[in-house]
């Protein structure tokens, strides 16, 4: 880790790649709260 | 209620630029450039600029999270944030809090000894400044993430 944040361009890389797995995590926490009617509307939405 | 929240809100960007400006400014510009500086020019980083801006830096990063709490408290949404049943403004709030900590708790007192400002042992100057260095960087990668979560609230990407 100390490797990455030695290196500037790593560091940013590394923002990157954690900003990609947060958008990734927060839509998957979204989804494990929706309940099962709330899931299949949006579902119906995306698929539409 | 509205006019409060707009000067809570405002109060915590200025506070959020102020602090990451600062952040970003040691990490993209001091830092780099500090093996280009002749040693005899040094203090002049060391003695005057630094000292100077880690007063608006550390207190930046208090305000920022003093008024991003207040204004999750006003709006009524601060416990679903920090429990993540509002995960898009929640991680970000969490990232700032931890980046705030990193501020006031690490990198503050490892610059302090670092730079001479209070008196410290010699030999323990070079390791301070690392990891004041390390902290500081950590702080710039989780920066990406959390202004990506905080602009999230507005347009969510997914």
């Amino acid at each position: 880790m100390a490797k990455i944040l030695e290196d500037l361009k790593l560091t940013v890389i590394a923002g990157v790649v954690l900003t990609v797995i947060m958008i990734f995590a927060t839509n998957a926490i979204y989804d494990s709260q929706m309940s099962a009617p709330e899931k299949a509307a949006t579902d119906m939405m995306n698929n539409m | 209620m509205e006019a409060e929240l707009f000067i809570i809100r405002y109060l915590h960007v200025l506070s959020g630029i102020m602090w990451i400006g600062i952040l970003w400014y040691f990490n993209f510009v001091q830092i780099p450039s500090m093996p280009k500086i002749p040693d005899d020019q040094k203090p002049a980083i060391s003695k005057v600029i630094a000292p100077e801006a880690l007063f608006w830096f550390r207190w930046g990063a208090f305000f920022t999270v003093f008024f991003g709490l207040a204004l999750a408290f006003r709006s009524g949404y601060m416990m679903d944030a920090l429990m993540l049943r509002e995960p898009n403004i929640g991680i970000g709030m969490w990232l700032g809090i931890i980046m705030a900590i990193n501020v006031w708790f690490v990198i503050w007192p490892a610059q302090k000894i670092a730079l001479g400002i209070v008196d410290a042992d010699a030999a323990l100057k070079p390791a301070m400044g690392r990891r004041a260095m390390l902290f500081s960087r950590t702080n710039t990668m989780l920066s990406i993430p959390m202004l990506a979560s905080m602009i999230s609230v507005q347009n969510p990407i997914m």
